[in-house]
This record gives structure tokens, sequence and C-alpha cells, in this order.
């Protein structure tokens, strides 16, 4: 009761509080200059971004022994958990805050000083080293009460949520979707929604709340509505200059992740939308001098967002799309609120990452269009195996098909010791020259 | 008689299909029955790095570069067909980047067991993977399953399991050395189940009454026994390997406490021989039962040390390292880990590695003798 308390109060009073109090400071701090003057002028939204964020993480503080608390992967069907009322918790997304905040570093070491290798996934190691109690930008995560892994982003998953389990000794319920080569067969479907099925009864029971099917279908709607709200702002860069770029969405695409199925969500995205809009209207780009449109594949280097945004940008290099962000929107219209469940197996399994290589090629060649990007970065991520095997290929073929000049940077989404800033530099200022 | 003279003989002589299977699990009895020759691609050393290596990045785990390697260059040529099972992110990767970009003309199977739980929604869709690979098999090479002969396959498959595990249960008694042990179980990678067991058996029957060896027992964990130089290593540095828990060998023996697989024959008697297998880093979510199996399988083999021998970028593997050893050595266990590529031979510091663990061992071994 007291943790529901002190919960209940960071929600409705003292976050609220905190958030004014961290707004004021931030008005009254002094303005540095501004390193990357090539940036365009920062959305207005951010500041709503920042408060929901922050609220996001300072309820998290006091939720475990209040609510349900899951622990759940950026693809995981959140859809059934919200009924539940569960807060759930996005390692990637706290492991991608710990990294933009150049604070993933110690938790890495700390996950490599208990035994685990410096080969996984990083944001693996920044989760484990969260576990472990290493410091985190978040103040604290909330124990969970249940794992949820959805393999539909890779298999690491799987092997990383079998640590946690084995750690928090909590239940973990996996859905297992079947890497797709072509179209998904019926029998991958039915396993996908069956599983699904279980895990809203192993989730009902853990939070000792019964499934309310109506309920399921509010938050399906929900999180289809968000998901098609984000695709329309991605879209809006199809104007020239692209009103946002890359690395913003890399910020903005947190909401999606972290609040999916909430009216919360597509009010922001709502908003944001009209911003968009609006700077499209007023030739507002992303960046000051848009000269070249790029589209960038993979996760993105969290610790050097702004310094790679703002090295581009000096050269007129707008990068301006991902296929990473555009994952979170594709898959929204196969949601389906009459046939839930199916709907979901649907969704879920025909994801970016869970697809074959024709298909990886197809869709990068179709933002390469709809975009008109003149070249595509392919970042060959050290810690994302799945992301980067066939990216060799990849760049040679998407180059055939569409004529975009493309190169590869080999960094990590989050391990800084797999950044070589001369080489790095090298490759980039070979590549912006190619455009001469 | 060695793998290529094999498979030539079984294409020519026997009109048999041969398919190149990736690791790790795969329903082998599956092909026994239908006739076809599972020929296993461990990533093998020795094919030059060219064109195919070019295609993955070097974090890449070197078991799927090296396949690759092997394929595009032509090595893998000999065989019908290949054969991806559902392992990891990079065996998925290299599952569509051959057939769909690199133009492999083959028949190509791919085998999506589930991973994780026994539930019933996942023995439902094992069930229909596992038809789904029997339709392929049959639809590309023209054949038709007898269940008969699948019955026949489980028996025989059953049989050499059995022999293997009596071959690590005696290992004391069996005078060779570990890379003969091992040549021979891994002889079952390549030759058809019917010509595998009169080897194992050729070899349990010069088992001795007493044992012959005197070194000191060990386990060892790992995905794939490459290179074979760690045998070498471990028996010039005065131990033995007494039980097995590579995901190519001893996880893919079942437990022979399942008597289950008498009561049943046909596909379900080939799905509860897939739960009988020993828990795998690729495809056991229970996160309780993999470390009771490992220290159940040191107390029986009476192992002293364990070596964790992995291949580098492992993800599965990489990923339990640090609970394994922590189980072991939480009992006392000494525990090596190694990491290596699939070089051809193993390095001199990991030589090193080898002989100090075994200094240890011994130390233990006079210092429990003393007390």
């Amino acid at each position: 009761m007291i943790r529901r308390i002190r919960y209940e109060s960071m929600r409705l009073v003292e976050g609220p509080l905190l958030l004014k109090l961290q707004s004021f400071l931030i008005k009254r701090q002094k303005k540095k200059p501004d390193k990357y003057p090539e940036l365009g002028p920062p959305l207005k939204t951010e500041e709503r971004l920042r408060k929901m964020i922050s609220m996001h993480y300072l309820t998290g503080r006091y939720a475990d022994g209040a609510v349900p608390v899951a622990w759940a992967t950026s693809g995981a069907p959140v859809e059934v958990l919200r009924p539940l009322n569960y807060h759930v918790v996005y390692p990637e997304n706290h492991a991608a805050l710990c990294g933009a905040r150049h604070m993933a570093m110690p938790l890495l070491e700390l996950a490599e000083s208990h035994g685990y290798s410096p080969d996984i996934c990083g944001y693996a190691r920044c989760d484990f080293g969260t576990a472990f109690g290493g410091r985190t930008p978040a103040g604290r995560v909330p124990r969970p009460d249940i794992l949820v892994a959805c393999t539909n982003i890779c298999q690491t998953v799987f092997f990383w949520y079998r640590e946690l389990a084995k750690h928090f000794k909590v239940p973990l319920v996996l859905i297992d979707t079947p890497f797709l080569y072509g179209e998904p067969l019926p029998h991958q479907l039915s396993y996908i929604e069956a599983q699904l099925r279980t895990l809203a009864d192993i989730a009902s029971d853990v939070a000792r709340r019964p499934y309310d099917l109506e309920s399921l279908i509010r938050s399906t709607i929900l999180g289809m509505e968000g998901s098609l709200l984000w695709k329309q702002c991605l879209e809006v860069n199809k104007a020239k200059p692209a009103p946002w770029s890359a690395f913003d969405q890399f910020v903005h695409m947190a909401v999606i992740v972290a609040l999916r199925g909430t009216e919360e969500c597509n009010s922001y995205y709502r908003e944001l939308l009209d911003e968009l809009k609006d700077r499209a209207k007023r030739g507002i780009g992303g960046i000051a001098n848009e000269r070249h449109r790029l589209l960038w594949d993979n996760l993105p280097v969290w610790f050097k967002l702004r310094s790679l945004s703002g090295r581009l940008a000096s050269h007129g290099f707008h990068l301006m799309a991902s296929t990473y962000t555009n994952a979170w929107g594709e898959t929204a219209d196969l949601l389906n609120e009459t046939d839930p469940w199916r709907g979901m197996a649907k969704a879920y399994s025909h994801i970016y990452l869970n697809r074959d290589l024709p298909n990886k090629l197809r869709v990068m060649s179709n933002l390469v269009k709809f975009y008109e990007c003149d070249g595509v970065i392919l970042h060959s991520d050290r810690s994302c195996k799945p992301y980067s095997l066939g990216q060799i290929s990849l760049s040679e073929k998407v180059s055939q098909a569409c004529g975009a000049r493309t190169m590869l940077l080999e960094a990590d989404h989050i391990d800084s010791r797999a950044w070589a800033e001369g080489p790095v530099d090298t490759r980039l200022q070979a590549f912006m020259e190619s455009f001469k | 008689m060695g793998r290529i003279e094999y498979i030539q003989k079984q294409q020519k002589e026997h009109s048999r299909k041969v398919v190149g299977a990736l690791p790790v699990h795969y329903p082998k009895e599956i092909f026994t029955a239908l006739d076809v020759v599972p020929v296993e691609i461990w990533g093998p050393p020795g094919p030059k790095a060219g064109e195919g290596a070019g295609l993955l990045q070097t974090y890449i785990c070197p078991i799927v570069r090296n396949a690759l390697s092997f394929i595009r260059s032509g090595k893998a040529d000999i065989v019908d067909g290949l054969l991806f099972p559902h392992t990891c992110d990079s065996m998925q990767g290299l599952a569509t980047l051959v057939p769909d970009w690199l133009n492999y003309k083959k028949p190509v199977f791919r085998f999506q067991h589930p991973r994780g739980s026994h539930r019933p929604e996942a023995l439902n869709y094992l069930r229909d993977e596992i038809s789904l690979l029997v339709h392929s098999l049959e639809k590309a090479f023209g054949l038709s399953m007898n269940p008969a002969r699948l019955n026949e396959a489980l028996r025989l498959h059953k049989e050499a399991e059995g022999l293997i595990r009596l071959l690590f249960s005696r290992r004391l008694h069996f005078k060779g050395p570990d890379r003969e042990l091992y040549s021979l179980i891994r002889q079952g990678e390549f030759l058809r189940v019917e010509d595998h067991i009169p080897l194992l058996k050729k070899a349990i029957a010069e088992i001795a009454d007493r044992p012959v060896h005197k070194a000191i027992p060990v386990m060892i964990t790992g995905y794939v026994p490459e290179p074979m130089a760690i045998f070498d290593s471990l028996n010039a540095a005065g131990a033995i390997v007494v039980a097995d828990d590579y995901a190519g060998i001893g996880r893919r023996i079942p437990r022979p406490t399942d008597n289950r697989l008498d009561d049943e024959g046909g596909i379900d008697a080939v799905i509860r021989r897939y739960l009988s297998l020993p828990p795998c880093s690729t495809k056991t979510m229970n996160p309780e039962v993999r470390i009771p199996y490992l220290l159940s399988l040191i107390k029986e083999s009476g192992a002293q040390g364990v070596v964790i021998h992995e291949v580098k970028f492992c993800e599965p593997e990489l990923f339990e390292i640090a609970s394994i050893r922590n189980a072991f050595e939480a009992v006392g266990v000494p525990v090596l880990f190694l990491e290596t590529e699939l070089e051809a031979e193993l390095s001199s510091r990991t030589i090193t590695m080898i002989e100090a663990f075994l200094e240890v061992l011994r130390k233990k071994t006079k210092e429990g003798a003393a007390s």
C-alpha cells in the first residue's frame, strides 16, 4: 500500500513538480554557443518529450510493489500488457538513454566484470550492468515481476532474457516468432497467436487481474493508431527540406517504444505531426542547408548522435530517414481490432528484422525512392549481428537498384570502444567527397 | 574412407541424395528414414578466406563465416542441397544470404525448431515444422516417407546414441586418446547411421575390463570440438575428457532416462526425442534446467574440472558462460575458459592455459588426497 501511495504521489504530485523545477532550471541555464549551428532549430515538442520520458522513469522508480512491472523487448506485443496495468520497462530504451547520456560504459564494464563477454550485444550488457546495481540516468529501474521477450528483433533477446530470468527469478514469457523467408505460413501464425494467448494468461496470473478482451481491443486500437501517427510523422520528411532529421527521430521514437498502446503516446504524436507539418509548410529543415539527403540503416550510434549529425550537416548532408525508425510504423496496418490475436501475430512477425534479405532490400530501396535520398549510410553495428549480417551485399544491391551512394560505417550502438574516430572521419570524408 | 569419397559413393552407387546440414539441431531420423544422407558443415577450418569471407563482417561467428567461405569456394557443390536449422541470428541470416543472393541453385531446407517452452503450442508447431521438412525433402528429391522406415530410423539412431553414451561412461576403459574417440563419434556427422553403428560397436568391443588411463578426468562444454588439437593438448597435459556437453556432440544425445521413447513411433517419437535432448543454449528457454544438468553430468562422470571451450562471437554460448562458471566455482570445481577461432591448430597461449589448468587440478587432487 505504501509503495502504491508513493507511486501515485510521484505520478500525480511529485513528478509534475520535479519536472516543473527541472524546466525552470533549464531555462535559467546560460545558453552555450551552439556547437553545430548547421543543425535546424530544435523541435518545440522536445520539451514535452523530455517530460514524458522523465515521468516514465520517475514513476518507474516506485513502480515495483505498487503495480505489476514487466521488462519487455522493444518488439514485444505490449498491447497484451497494457490492459493489466503493467508498468513496462524497455531495457533497450533504457540502454539507449544510457548511451545517449554517455553513461553506458560503466554499466557495460560492470557486466563484463561479472563474466559477460564484450562480444555479446551492448544493450544486453548495459542491462546486466543495471541489474547488478550500476548507476543509471533513470535513477532506479524497477525490479520486474515478469519478463517478456519477443524474438522478432533478434534471437539475442532469447539468450539475454534467459539470463535476466536467472538473475531475477521471475517468469519469462518468450514469444518465438519464426523468421520469415518470404511470407508467413499458417502454422507459424497459429504458433505466434497461441503464444500471445499464453502471454495473456501468465501476465494475468502475475498481475492477479482477470484478462479483459475489450481492454485488449482498446489497447490494440491505440497501438495501431500510435504506429500510424508515427509513420505519418516520418513521412512528412518527403518535403524538401525535410523538417526533421533521423537523429531527431531516434530521440522521438522513445515514445512509440516505451508508451505504445496509450492515449498519451498518440496525443504526443498528434502534436509532433502538427509541428512537423507546420515546419514543412514554412520550409524549416532539420538542418540549415540541405543539399544531400541520406538514409541510415541499423541502430544509431547513441553516444555520437549529435556530433555525427553536426558533422554531416556542416557539409549539407541531411540524414533524414532510417530503416530503424521506419520499422516502428511499417506493420501498423496489420493490427486488427476485429481479430486482435491474429492481427498481432501478423504485425509482430512482419517486423523488418524478422524478414529475409530481399525484403530488407525492398524496404531500403522504397525508402530511398520515397524520400529521394542520394546516399545511404549502413551502420555495421558490432553489437547487432542480425541487423548487420548481409549489409555488405545490401550496400552493393541498394546502390545498383537506386543509384544511391553507399558507405559502411563500422561502429557499435552503445560500446564506445568500438568507435575509431580517425578511420570513421576518413571514411565519412571520402563518402561526402564522392558527391562532388 | 574420407567424406568426399563417401558422399560420392552414396550418390553414385546407391543413388542417394546428400544434404549439407548446418549446425546444430535437426531431426536426423527424418533424413535416415527418407534415405537422404545429411553431411554436416561445421564451418570447417581450411577453405581460403576469399569472396565468401568478405561478405560477412569479422564479428560474425567463424562457424558462419567459414561455412559461407566453404560454400562459396565450391567445396560444398558435391551435396544436393543445404539445410539451415534455426540456431542463432547469424545462421538465420546465412539461410537467406546463400539462397537469395549468392546464386545457390540447389534446394534449400530450413528447420525452425521452437525456442523455449514445451507448451502444447510449441509441440504442435514442432510437429508442423517436421512435417514441412518431410514434405520439402519429398518434393525436392521425389521421395516418399514410409512410416515403418521412420520407426526403423528411430531405432537405429537410438542404438547409435546409446553406444556413444556407453563410450563416454566407460571412457577410462577405452584405450585411445580423446582425438580418436571424438573422430569416431564425429564420423556420425557424415556417415549414415547404419554405417556408423558398426564402427561404434567395434570400439566398444575393444573396451578393457579395467581402466587403462590414469589421467585427470575433465568435462568439456562448448559449441563444436574444433580445433581437435584441443584434445591433444589436454591429453598431453595429463587430462582426459570423460563428459561431453558440446552442442555438436553431447547435447544431441537424448537423456537415457526417458522411457517414453520406447512407447511411440512416427513423428511423435521424433518430437519426444527432441524433447529429451539435454538443455542447449540455442534452444532451451527454462533458465532452471541447464545448470542442474551440467552439475549432474560432472557428478556422474567423476570429472574434476570443467573446460569451457567456445568459438569466438558465438552469442548463444557466450551469454551462458558467466552462470556456468559461477555454478561450478560455487561447488569448488575448477573451470578453464578457452575461446578459439576455427583455426587448424591451437595457439601457444591456449596450450599454456591448458597446462596451467592441469597444474591447478593436480594440486587440488593432491590436497584432496592429503585431507
